[in-house]
């Protein structure tokens, strides 16, 4: 998670625009639905987004993320709705006349062509670019993404990571104000995708190209995006950054959606602006919000608490009526760098908590199974939604 | 892949033999010397007496070289408009009588030829009068109404060669060109057409066989004077064996094993070319 | 290539034509052209061009075949092999068109159905077709089977071995049999040499010809889509059933068997509708004492000029063959769609 701290130390000294309610956004969605017969894929979604941007539409299959996504390269019509790109409206224009490019998921590389020619290709379409300017170009984009001594190859003999690389390169050469990337992680290794998702930041900030981003792993919409939009069935459930997706979710979808999270429904025993208290039966105590939430008096509302923000005690603590609970380790997964223990307590929902590695212990000094501990949490840890 | 039992080895053997050996058989006794063709005449055979009798028989060659005419224009008229229905039915999306057009891109496929062959003529002799009245033109059934007749039923096939192989790739290579600000009809010829070329190509090969080897429609639309090399040879073996038609077979086959065993050989080249470079990227 | 929004079409979108409408037309294109160019243009032009050929040179003929089925048979005068079907009445008094008299004739249709001749080629061509089908079915199955469970490199082998016959000509092929079949041919010659028999045993023009004529052209139709589906199936449900205790032959019967379903049915379609019309094998192999359909169209319409019976028999025989069209073109769609996938 290095390049999201780094990413939220910038955002401190360049400007968020989203924050600036007199910032024109650079593509704007209004109101767009997309029905498929009776099915509709995207319903009622309105969007700003700004320039320089890396936004992330996060979600899973059949959110409507692609469909979306394709609505905005001119693949389809919206049933109903505008889109706008830089003010200007971009419906009845065919995907050949958008200043829009789109790197497709399978990389779509032509495969009796070159790179060099995969790459000049859209060059070619423009008008005005002599063939020295066409080919100045292609080197150029091929140093930046480097693969300057792959210019004469064929798709064929490339690696999925090398492919990627024309791909990007063969839409970013136009130039366009908008690219749009469909899951351009999914098809790499795990290596190969963590050392890519720096490479594409690299890019992107060098040539300050605005980014939207579809992808259904969280891990690549938290490192990439300045901006993440969660979507289910169709609509956009919550929009922000990372930290915000993550720390503060403002439903169960996204809560639970993004990294793991233990749920516990329960109801609101005290209310007030800057605590609040809420009984829960699910975990069978009490748990203690260290800030005001607003939902309606008795309403059931849901906690959520991260895994990694829950302390394993081994001796019971001082205070345990609340924020506490005891229960029996049933499982233990060691992953290297943390653990995660999966405890089940008195009322016998599991719980999932994760500890770092700290320090190496040696198998009977470390938490087994079988034993009984006590779970914790601080009162800014948890999260709580009303829907 | 379980190993062959003896079953699978004698269906295989029994069902080739039962293939090859007319054929070969043909080409046998396309030496023998005598006119009785299956009766092997051992004193003055094997021969290529007739074989030279082939080349001088005037009628048959004019046939093939009239048959290879018609062939090449069918071929080339059914690539054209087979590969722009096999381009409709599988990237066009919906539109008002689509399913007309499958109906009749498909339907010559299974249609027995002597109802094409009828319609046909009678489509012919209808406009005889309105060509002849309206553009003063007069129709004589030969080469050109054979040419259309094939066509208009070997399209069919080039229409699903086509569409089955368009069917098979997803649209995304059109969808990127189209992206990257090519036209469609640019996307059609840059991309889509290199892409399809081995379809369209044996669809080629496969439209001008079956024109090549027509008898039945060619019989009905043909005029006098324009006979097809099929037309000679079914007139000749109505009668009987004909020693110069094992001749013609011999060459015929050969001509044809020698062309799908280079496109065998060829194609496997590749395929190992390929095949290699590929792992030589993973790897590198 | 499904593109957003209309086709939208402007000069620039005539590319590279562009400079030739302006040697036609000095300001560029007229309106009128620009119209057809907006409307017509792109995706409409590319559906039109086969649809258009399509519709004159196969519906159309079609329709006239109908049309003329209903017709009478041809009057003493005319030139016409049939009497007209529509007819424009003159008013005597006024001599104007009054309007059309359409007379159908079902005459010939009454026929086909009754006269003996017919009623015996109907069953005797459908028949005939049907047991041919099994035959190539049953020469065929084994051989896309074994096929199937080849190496890939012979696998290749075999199926070019299986196509090469069928790009040689039909015709010879047929003809190839005729030097087997007769009575001083090689098969008769060889069971004669061989001592095995006396007499030559007489094959030509029966239907046991014909038989094997059809059986031997359509061949490769019946294998190539058996194979193509056979190939598809997953050799890990075999596994399956003999690690469950299944025998080869039971597993055959109750897994491959059935999974082969559409495999058999698309094979056998393909050989049954053109057997049902074929004219070339019986004319050159088989009986001349029991004629089959297509040989009777062909006379009907050569010999005896009787055009409204030839086109009847035609409309007949698409009637029979009408419902096996529509499986076949049923199944070669499920098929299209599977290969999207």
């Amino acid at each position: 998670m290095q390049s999201a701290e780094r990413r939220a130390d910038k955002n401190k000294t360049k400007n968020e625009p989203w924050r600036d309610p007199h910032a024109e956004a650079y593509v704007r969605i209004d109101n767009i639905t997309k029905r498929f017969g009776d099915f509709v894929a995207v319903n009622n979604v309105s969007l700003k987004i700004y320039k320089g941007e890396i936004f992330c539409l996060l979600g899973g299959s059949g959110c409507g993320k692609s469909t979306l996504l394709r609505m905005m390269a001119g693949f389809e019509e919206p049933s109903s709705g505008a889109i706008f790109l830089d003010g200007q409206d971009m419906a009845g224009i065919p995907p050949y006349r958008r200043p829009v490019n789109m790197m497709f998921q399978s990389y779509a590389l032509f495969p009796h062509m070159t790179v060099e020619k995969n790459i000049a290709f859209g060059l070619e379409q423009e008008k005005g670019l002599s063939s020295a300017d066409i080919a100045t170009r292609v080197t150029d984009i091929l140093e930046i993404v480097k693969l300057g001594q792959f210019a004469a190859r064929r798709p064929h003999q490339l690696s999925g990571g090398q492919k990627q690389r024309v791909a990007l390169a063969r839409s970013l050469v136009k130039r366009p104000k908008l690219l749009l990337l469909d899951e351009p992680l999914g098809a790499l290794d795990k290596k190969l995708r963590e050392a890519t998702q720096f490479e594409l930041i690299n890019i992107q900030e060098q040539l300050g190209v605005t980014f939207i981003v579809v992808t259904h792993d969280q891990e690549e919409a938290m490192t990439l995006a300045s901006r993440i939009g969660v979507m289910n069935r169709g609509e956009i459930v919550q929009i922000g950054t990372p930290t915000e997706i993550y720390e503060f979710p403002q439903n169960k979808f996204v809560a639970d959606f993004i990294g793991s999270v233990n749920m516990f429904e329960g109801t609101m025993i005290e209310d007030l602006p800057d605590r609040v208290r809420i009984k829960s039966d699910e975990l069978g105590g009490v748990i203690y919000v260290d800030h005001g939430i607003s939902a309606a008096p008795g309403a059931i509302v849901y906690t959520a608490i991260r895994p990694e923000k829950i302390n394993i005690l081994r001796a019971q603590p001082a205070e345990t009526h609340e924020n506490c609970v005891k229960g029996v380790v049933k499982d233990i997964a060691y992953m290297g760098d943390v653990s995660i223990y999966l405890v089940r307590i008195e009322t016998g929902k599991v719980v999932r908590v994760t500890l770092p590695n700290v320090e190496r212990m040696s198998d009977d000094e470390r938490i087994g199974w079988e034993e009984t501990v006590w779970l914790t949490w601080h009162g800014s840890s948890p999260v709580v939604v009303t829907q | 892949m379980k190993t062959h039992g003896w079953f699978s080895k004698t269906a295989l053997a029994l069902g080739f033999a039962f293939l090859y050996v007319p054929i070969l058989s043909m080409i046998f006794y396309s030496f023998n010397y005598s006119k009785l063709v299956t009766v092997w005449d051992a004193a003055r055979s094997p021969t290529l007496k007739w074989y030279g009798a082939l080349f001088h028989d005037n009628m048959v060659l004019r046939a093939a070289w009239l048959s290879i005419e018609v062939a090449a224009l069918s071929a080339t008229g059914a690539v054209i408009l087979g590969t722009l229905a096999g381009l409709v039915l599988s990237r066009f999306g919906p539109f008002r009588g689509r399913a007309l057009l499958q109906g009749l891109t498909t339907a010559p496929l299974v249609m027995p030829e002597v109802i094409t062959g009828l319609s046909m003529l009678l489509l012919f002799t209808a406009l005889e009068p309105l060509l002849l009245n309206w553009f003063g033109y007069t129709l004589n059934r030969g080469i050109s109404t054979i040419t259309i007749a094939h066509i208009t039923f070997t399209m069919a096939y080039v229409t699903v060669v086509v569409q089955s192989r368009l069917s098979s790739f997803d649209d995304s290579l059109e969808e990127a060109a189209l992206d990257l600000g090519a036209r469609p009809a640019k996307v059609f010829f840059r991309i889509t057409v290199p892409l399809i070329l081995p379809a369209i190509l044996s669809g080629w090969l496969l439209a001008f066989t079956l024109s090549w080897d027509d008898l039945v429609v060619t019989q009905f639309v043909s005029g006098p004077g324009s006979n097809t090399l099929p037309m000679v040879i079914f007139s000749r073996v109505r009668l009987g064996v004909s020693p110069v038609v094992n001749a013609l077979a011999t060459i015929m086959v050969l001509i044809v094993a020698l062309g799908v065993v280079l496109s065998a050989v060829f194609m496997r080249r590749q395929e190992q070319r390929r095949k290699r470079e590929e792992q030589m990227a993973a790897t590198g | 290539m499904k593109t957003a929004g209309r086709n939208v079409a402007s000069r620039d979108s005539l590319g590279r034509l562009g400079p030739l409408w302006s040697i036609f037309f000095r300001f560029g294109p007229p309106r009128w052209s620009q119209y057809v160019i907006n409307n017509w243009g792109g995706q409409r032009l590319v559906i039109a061009l086969p649809y258009l050929w399509l519709l004159v040179f196969f519906l159309i003929p079609f329709l006239i075949v109908l049309y003329i089925s209903f017709a009478g048979p041809a009057p003493e005068e005319s030139k016409l092999p049939y009497a007209p079907v529509a007819t424009w009445i003159r008013d005597v008094v006024t001599q104007n068109e009054v309007g059309t008299q359409f007379k159908l004739l079902f005459t010939s249709y009454d026929y086909l159905i009754h006269d003996p001749l017919y009623v015996s080629a109907w069953g005797y061509s459908i028949k005939l077709a049907a047991v041919s089908t099994l035959f190539c079915l049953m020469v065929g199955y084994p051989m896309a089977y074994a096929i199937s469970r080849s190496s890939p490199t012979m696998r290749n082998i075999f199926l070019m071995l299986v196509i090469l016959p069928f790009w040689t000509s039909f015709l010879l092929r047929v003809y190839a049999w005729i030097g087997l079949l007769k009575a001083n041919g090689v098969i008769n010659n060889t069971l004669m040499w061989l001592g095995i028999i006396d007499t030559p045993i007489g094959m030509m023009n029966t239907t046991f010809a014909v038989y094997i004529g059809i059986v031997y052209s359509y061949l490769p139709f019946m294998i190539l889509p058996l194979y193509s589906n056979l190939e598809k199936h997953d050799n890990t449900l075999l596994e399956a059933a003999n690690d469950l205790g299944a025998g080869p032959i039971r597993s055959f019967l109750r897994i491959t068997l059935p999974l082969s379903k559409d495999g058999i049915v698309a094979g056998s379609l393909l050989v049954f509708i053109p057997a049902v019309g074929e004219y070339v094998i019986p004319t050159l192999l088989g009986r001349t004492d029991q004629l089959m359909i297509a040989t009777l169209l062909y006379n009907e319409f050569d010999r005896n000029r009787q055009w409204p019976t030839a086109c009847a028999v035609a409309i007949a025989m698409l009637l029979v063959l009408i419902v096996p069209i529509m499986i076949f073109q049923h199944f070669q769609n499920k098929e299209l769609k599977a290969g999207r996938k």
